[in-house]
């Protein structure tokens, strides 16, 4: 496979850049909104090239963690990091038991462009040092995605119809 | 895929996505969902012989989404929900998450502006 494949989000945030950005990179701000329906705790946050975010979400009795490592910290323009999304309470990498073949980084890029006081972001997450299982897993969960889900849906909507 | 030797009970997601990946085994599992059939009825709205249907037809099973009936002359396939149940969930989460905290970042901003706001009439 010559082309990593990638998770690409595309969003108009209805605010100039430069509150997105402190949105984006205060941390007091971050952990009100990162992580759905989560009570978010960063535990460490140093925005410059090399810095670590660490960060614990919590769901009840369910916690999640993960760990960033900034690379580019461009203000208000972009962001770039690798992200560790299977680690421990203790910040190491631990496999996900779901997914064993989840790829253990992300490179993460997060761009913000302003017009009209609103501002567009994209996010893209591409996987970083995978390994050739990593890179299928991960291509196969995108073209699930974008197609091919359609009917995995439709089938659950069936069985679920039956369920009643 | 051809490394396991028995059908796992509970196989990873991996598995189950790698599965789900090829239409026709998706189009298998559409047709499974109206109910049971057997290879020679699956086959018959494909273009595709019983032989290369019955491979298919082990991808699945041994991702756990299917199961063949113990009849030894039809073996009928069956569906099993749970683990689709499983790798669409999972999916959805995935694609949820980010999704849904920038719902939450939606909020928060219009809070923010709001502030802004309130701190330059202040001034």
């Amino acid at each position: 496979m010559s082309e990593l494949p990638e998770f690409i989000l595309d969003r108009v945030f209805d605010a100039p850049k430069e509150l997105v950005w402190r949105a984006w990179t205060d941390p007091k701000y971050l952990q009100r909104w990162y992580g759905p329906g989560a009570e978010t705790t960063i535990h460490q946050f140093d925005l410059e090239p090399g810095g670590l975010w660490l960060n614990e979400m919590r769901w009840g009795e369910k916690a999640m963690y993960h760990k960033v490592v900034f690379k580019e910290v461009d203000k208000p323009n972009k962001l770039v990091w690798h992200h560790f999304s299977s680690v421990d309470a203790d910040w190491n990498d631990a496999p996900n038991p779901m997914m064993p073949h989840w790829p253990k980084a992300l490179l993460t890029t997060v761009t913000f462009a302003e017009s009209d006081g609103q501002t567009k972001m994209r996010l893209k997450q591409v996987p970083m040092d995978a390994t050739a299982e990593e890179i299928t897993c991960f291509a196969e969960a995108m073209a699930g995605m974008e197609n091919g889900w359609g009917s995995g849906f439709a089938i659950m909507d069936t069985l679920l119809e039956e369920l009643k | 895929m051809e490394q396991f030797s028995y059908i796992d009970a509970s196989p990873n997601l991996d598995v189950i996505f790698s599965a789900l990946a090829d239409p026709t085994r998706r189009a298998i599992l559409s047709r499974l969902a109206d109910g049971d059939a057997s290879v020679g009825e699956l086959a018959d709205p494909f273009d595709i012989s019983q032989p290369a249907i019955s491979r298919h037809l082990k991808v699945l099973e041994r991702a756990g989404l299917v199961e063949r009936g113990i009849d030894e002359q039809r073996r009928p396939a069956k569906l099993k929900a749970e683990q689709m149940a499983l790798a669409v969930s999972w999916l959805e989460d995935f694609k949820k998450f980010w999704g849904s905290s920038f719902d939450q970042l939606d909020d928060l901003l219009t809070v923010m502006k709001q502030n802004k706001k309130e701190d330059s009439n202040h001034e």
